[in-house]
């Protein structure tokens, strides 16, 4: 793997980690046609919105 | 041509797509093998795409296939969503940061097999914007 390829593999590590639980270790979709997500809520988006607005006062 | 068309998965050998599962699997302990009936239909299906020119859901239903086709006996559709999470990323600097949140979900509930036709909806939408 080179370095390039090393550095991909740990960016993409750090959020598929990150959002691991929100997901069934089985294959669900494989077994039952229907997937399966954990709803990761609105506290991310809410952070977002409200640092979008804060900038867009300054 | 569209910068929504493009070989999205390029970047992504096969090998990096086992390093992924292999990480998420050694994280909860989990045993990381290929299995017997999806490995091979899936690691073809990836090949087969992985220097064509795609539109972006066709990327992201490639992913979603190679999920339904379970190669690795377990975190198929954590492997697949955060692969789909990363390239879509690129399209993040083009929009506001709340909408490349969105992108990002959306992106990954499909990929999981749990988008609503809402989100497709909402999808074709940012598309839309970014394809203009």
């Amino acid at each position: 793997m080179t370095e390039t390829q090393h550095k991909r593999l740990k960016r993409i590590m750090k959020d598929a980690l990150r959002i691991q639980d929100r997901f069934a270790a089985e294959p669900v979709l494989a077994r039952t046609g229907k997937g399966y997500l954990r709803s990761e809520g609105v506290t991310t988006l809410q952070r977002i919105k409200a640092g979008l607005r804060k900038s867009a006062a300054h | 041509m569209s910068r929504l068309v493009k070989p999205w998965l390029a970047s992504f050998d096969w090998e990096i797509v086992t390093e992924i599962n292999r990480g998420l699997c050694k994280q909860k302990h989990a045993l990381h093998k290929p299995t017997s009936d999806g490995h091979l239909p899936a690691k073809t299906l990836w090949e087969k795409n992985q220097s064509k020119e795609l539109d972006l859901t066709e990327a992201l239903e490639i992913c979603l296939k190679c999920h339904r086709l379970a190669p690795f006996c377990f975190y198929n559709g954590n492997t697949f969503a955060a692969i789909a999470r990363d390239f879509i990323t690129e399209l993040s600097p083009k929009l506001p940061a709340d909408k490349a949140h969105i992108l990002r979900s959306i992106a990954g509930h499909i990929v999981a097999g749990t988008a609503t036709e809402i989100e497709r909806k909402q999808l074709d939408s940012l598309l839309a914007v970014l394809g203009k």
